[in-house]
């Protein structure tokens, strides 16, 4: 059984449901420390006063809020702790909402929801009667000094927890629509249907543990490398170009398609004619560089 | 207007579109930065040698990882840039799949691409992909490098515009089997109970009734509220977590949460 992070009560009508909260997702990143690269040594992370050019124990940290350049309303760190709820463990179900009407951009965290203590009949009563109903229920949930916003459904035969974002996070979309975008001409029934052609060339079956982070695997591998002592070999990869002739490049991709046979990985080798003939490099692109500096 | 986060191209068999990235959502946290309280100046953070008591510049820090037996190995950035499996500028897209058979769990952070180039070109590239995926139940699936991490991604649309998730790895996921399901099955006459008060609690999805309260509370500490009064505060009323509704009991309680449901 996993550890969990908290216990808490999910409360529906005069139903108390006890269940314990355990961590659904969980990142597989590398995770590095700074190193000093002269010596090897570990890197601290030290506060100082900006004004006194003086290290600052952690003591005399308060917390500011700008509210104008350079200008802060300042919290201590008492204060601050007055406006965070303390440790509520009730999750009061305000309502049930049809679960897929919840649009998945509010998504934040999910976390698995176990059965607590002596909860057996009443959680697996609240999961069934979601299950059924296909619905979510909706309330508040205090977790890390936060209250946030909390849908409760059921899936994969438990009780899972998301928390939600504000309907206010969501970025109001018309705002980024690209004024040129109605202008353009639309694109003719050619070109619709060879692309449908080839978005059911390239349809398969979504297999979540087909797709690896070959990312990390090659950091992995570059790591024992360097721990060995060898010498390693970092693949180069190109860039391409920018678009051409769109039905010329669809026809191409369906050509392309047919003769390469099942799942290709778009090799800098393979051009269409039309990329060949007129070269041509988005101006956001950045050109060549495909140097990024990591964070 | 958005801050670009990324931008490169989108390849969709031999098209390219070039795009760039922008945040689908916004930040609406209240941020606090670090004071030092007796002058109310900013806190620097200054990064040290734990050996030497000397300050390091950035071009002379690496990364470090921490191998099972301790020993430390240093990668710099510009090896870890290297150690890029595909191309950086470009989102190629891999497969079509459906979106029903995706678990959302896996789904993390959400985008919008934007047509980079308003050339006649450029729009009509982005537009045919766009029509194509609205107009089936499908995401386009890819793969995206985003600040030195790569993500799987799936581009479906959103009011028009390319809308791309980037995804965790089946392996980020915890298997739900571990987890308490409760065990026995209620019996139909419970489930049935239940099914009542869901349905007598029933309402519709609204988003924006509800507050972010965590919000709330910070921005009246910042505009001097000691103590924000008609937030309601989850520390008062339930300091006693209730007991666990019973199983002998659970057909009087799913009763009384009716009766409160309906006058309610």
């Amino acid at each position: 059984m996993p550890r969990s992070l908290l216990n808490a009560t999910i409360v529906f009508g005069e139903v108390s449901v006890p269940v314990k909260l355990h961590t659904a997702q969980t990142s597989q990143s590398i995770s590095f420390k700074e190193i000093h690269l002269e010596d090897g040594a570990k890197i601290e992370h030290r506060r100082f006063c900006a004004e006194e050019d003086k290290e600052v124990p952690y003591e005399e940290i308060a917390k500011g809020h700008e509210v104008a350049d350079g200008k802060y309303a300042v919290l201590t760190q008492e204060q601050l702790a007055a406006a965070t709820p303390g440790g509520s463990k009730t999750i009061a179900v305000e309502e049930f909402v049809p679960v897929d009407d919840i649009d998945p951009i509010l998504h934040d965290r999910a976390y698995h929801l176990g059965a607590g203590k002596d909860a057996g009949a009443a959680y697996r009563l609240l999961h069934d009667a979601l299950a059924k109903t296909k619905r979510a229920g909706i309330g508040y949930f205090v977790f890390h000094d936060r209250e946030r916003l909390a849908a409760i459904r059921a899936q994969d035969g438990i009780l899972v927890l998301q928390t939600l974002r504000a309907a206010d996070a969501v970025v109001d979309l018309d705002t980024l629509k690209p004024d040129a975008a109605d202008d353009a001409r639309a694109p003719t029934a050619k070109e619709r249907k060879m692309a449908e052609q080839l978005t059911e060339a390239l349809h398969e079956p979504f297999v979540a543990a087909d797709h690896t982070d070959e990312h990390r695997e090659l950091v992995l591998k570059l790591i024992e490398a360097k721990a060995a002592g060898e010498d390693v070999e970092l693949p180069e990869v190109e860039e391409q170009d920018a678009p051409d002739d769109l039905a010329a490049a669809l026809e191409a991709s369906l050509a392309d398609r047919e003769h390469s046979g099942r799942r290709r990985r778009a090799s800098p080798t393979k051009k269409p004619a039309a990329a060949a003939k007129k070269r041509r490099r988005s101006p956001s692109s950045g050109g060549k560089a495909r140097k990024s500096k990591g964070s | 207007m958005p801050r670009y986060l990324w931008s490169g191209s989108l390849s969709f068999g031999l098209i390219n579109v070039p795009i760039r990235l922008v945040s689908a959502v916004q930040d609406r946290d209240v941020h606090f930065r670090q004071l030092h309280e007796p002058d109310g100046s900013p806190i620097e953070t200054r990064r040290y040698c734990s050996e030497e008591e000397k300050e390091v510049p950035f071009e002379e820090i690496g990364r470090g990882y921490e191998l099972d037996d301790g020993t430390l190995v240093t990668l710099t950035d510009e090896e870890l840039d290297a150690a890029a499996p595909r191309k950086s500028r470009t989102i190629d897209i891999e497969a079509f799949v459906d979106r029903s058979e995706i678990d959302p769990l896996l789904f993390d952070h959400p985008y919008v691409l934007l047509p980079a180039g308003e050339t006649d070109g450029v729009m009509r590239a982005y537009r045919l992909l766009a029509e194509v995926i609205d107009s089936s139940d499908r995401v386009a699936l890819g793969r995206v490098v985003l600040r030195a991490k790569e993500h799987l991604v799936t581009v479906g649309v959103r009011d028009g515009l390319l809308a791309l998730t980037t995804m965790r790895f089946h392996d980020e996921l915890r298997p739900a089997a571990d987890v308490d399901n409760g065990g026995r099955k209620p019996s139909a006459a419970k489930l049935k109970a239940a099914v009542d008060v869901v349905k007598a609690m029933s309402a519709d999805w609204d988003p924006g009734r509800y507050e972010d309260r965590h919000r709330r509370r910070l921005e009246d500490a910042v505009a001097g509220a000691d103590r924000t009064e008609d937030v309601e505060d989850p520390k008062s009323g339930d300091a006693e977590t209730p007991d666990a509704t019973g199983a002998r009991d659970m057909m009087d309680v799913l009763k009384a949460s009716l009766d409160k449901a309906r006058a309610g």
